[in-house]
């Protein structure tokens, strides 16, 4: 372990910080460090009532710290190693956290629209949240889920769109986008 | 061969009985009785039987919010014994489905009312024949309040991104959580450690639930074991209404995280309103926006929200 790059006894590891799982993929690190620096910023409403300026700024500095050591990926495989934590799964992206997962192997060979529901719909996920992240419009997921095949964008678009849905619902991106595409076409 | 869909999933969580809402804040003119309103309304129009009730005893106004009249009979009157049984009270609407059980707008002491006066409104609010009760909670965090929302099975906490709303949400997190320990308290001595933690000026210096689940499980670590689960099983859904800025969106994501960090407590982000001057021209027409201007952003946002709340869902983590 480097020097300096232990968090302080009796605090949370550096994933518990940034509030993720420690299989968390590198872009939900990146995200995460962006959320905490936001939420402990100077003037921030959501911790000002709850936390003194000093107690801020330990925080700042603890999400600093936690993002030197899993946003270097070196760095965070000899932290993962140190505490026992297994290395981030390429091929289940864990989120929500609290969900079950889907592994590549039990998607079936093809998905229809409904079947993305209540895949999504299993792990608490919303619409609104996925147009949120992603910027997709939330009718766009509407029709991909409602199988309106007319309203869909050009292929290469929708599959951008399926892996970014099937990335935040939990799923393998890749094997959601192939399994829904090879129904579109069997329905054309 | 691969599973299909069907079998690997669990049955998603429907409403499938009797469920007691709550919408409650801290503060005042932060749109509870609107927000209360208009998902009493949308829950109606998907099909749901919903009594809204009104126990914002010292400032009942969602009947005006719903175009209304002030009912000739109140919860007030059922509160007195002027008449027997909540039913009797309960005013029908313009809305198929949406009943109404109007405050006391008559009668301010209400808001003072006694402990075995709330217990048998609360059995009768239980008994009632409908799917959803949905309870408009007036500001602050007096026992009465935090007691109607530790009761719901959802219990919306409404913020508006305004530092005073901000604080008053917290306060009212911590104040209805502490209330839920302190009733689940194993021991006089837990009992005490929970009292100097609404105690801002003891010695103990316990800040947070956080702070007193620690110095429980230092004197008593059973006892910690069962609050720890009390804890887990408060789960408020925040719902920031009077958005302007797209920034502002993120204040219940950050409230969230904010909860689970330092206070311990697994709260949701249900959704967003935005503010909206549909919503503004209907009040001043004293027709609820839902029906006046059923395609506004607000309404829209309402659906949504309503929508996410029936199944469960939140608006995830954020990042």
């Amino acid at each position: 372990m480097e020097a300096g790059t232990e968090p302080p006894s009796g605090d949370p590891d550096h994933y518990g910080v940034l509030g993720l799982e420690p299989r968390a993929s590198r872009e939900q690190v990146e995200r995460a460090y962006r959320f905490s620096l936001e939420l402990y910023g100077e003037g921030s409403l959501a911790t000002y009532s709850l936390l003194e300026p000093a107690e801020a700024e330990q925080q700042r500095a603890r999400v600093r710290l936690a993002y030197e050591v899993l946003g270097d990926e070196q760095k965070r495989r000899v932290y993962d190693e140190s505490h026992g934590f297994l290395p981030p799964d390429p091929a289940v992206l864990p989120f929500p956290s609290s969900a079950p997962t889907a592994p590549a192997a039990e998607i079936p060979s093809t998905l229809g629209g409904a079947d993305l529901r209540k895949l999504r719909e299993a792990r608490g996920v919303s619409l609104r949240h996925i147009a949120a992240v992603t910027k997709i419009g939330v009718r766009f997921l509407e029709y991909i889920e409602e199988d309106r095949f007319e309203f869909l964008p050009a292929p290469v678009y929708l599959r951008g769109f399926l892996q970014e849905y099937a990335r935040l619902v939990g799923i393998h991106p890749r094997r959601a986008a192939d399994a829904y595409m090879s129904r579109l076409a069997g329905k054309k | 061969m691969a599973l299909s869909v069907s079998e690997v999933l669990p049955v998603d969580a429907r409403l499938t009985r009797r469920q007691i809402w709550s919408v409650g804040g801290g503060k005042g003119g932060i749109g509870k009785s609107l927000l209360a309103a208009s998902v009493g309304w949308q829950l109606a129009r998907m099909g749901r039987r919903v009594v809204l009730v009104d126990a914002d005893l010292g400032g009942a106004n969602l009947h005006t919010c719903l175009g209304l009249a002030m009912p000739q009979r109140t919860l007030a009157d059922f509160i007195q014994r002027r008449v027997s049984s909540i039913d009797d009270v309960v005013t029908e609407t313009t809305v198929p489905g949406l009943r109404l059980v109007s405050g006391a707008g008559d009668l301010l002491s209400a808001a003072n009312i006694k402990h075995l006066q709330k217990v048998r409104v609360m059995n009768q609010v239980r008994a009632l024949d409908v799917d959803v009760v949905l309870i408009d909670l007036g500001a602050g965090t007096s026992y009465n309040i935090l007691d109607f929302f530790l009761l719901s099975d959802v219990s919306i906490l409404a913020v508006v991104p305004e530092p005073t709303s901000i604080e008053n949400g917290y306060r009212f997190i911590k104040s209805a959580l502490y209330r839920r320990m302190r009733a689940a308290a194993p021991t006089a001595t837990v009992r005490r450690l929970v009292d100097a933690a609404l105690d801002p000026k003891s010695p103990l210096g316990i800040r947070t639930p956080v702070d007193l689940l620690s110095r429980i499980e230092a004197d008593e670590p059973e006892s910690a074991q069962a609050l720890r689960r009390e804890v887990a099983a408060f789960q408020p859904r925040f719902v920031v209404n009077e958005i302007r800025d797209v920034a502002d969106v993120a204040i219940g994501h950050q409230m969230v995280a904010a909860c689970a960090r330092h206070l311990g407590v697994r709260a949701s982000y249900a959704g967003f309103v935005h503010h909206d001057d549909a919503v503004w021209l209907a009040v001043r027409r004293r027709r609820l926006f839902m029906a006046d201007a059923p395609t506004s952003q607000a309404a829209e946002e309402i659906r949504q929200l309503t929508r996410g709340l029936v199944k469960g869902e939140s608006l995830g983590s954020g990042y």
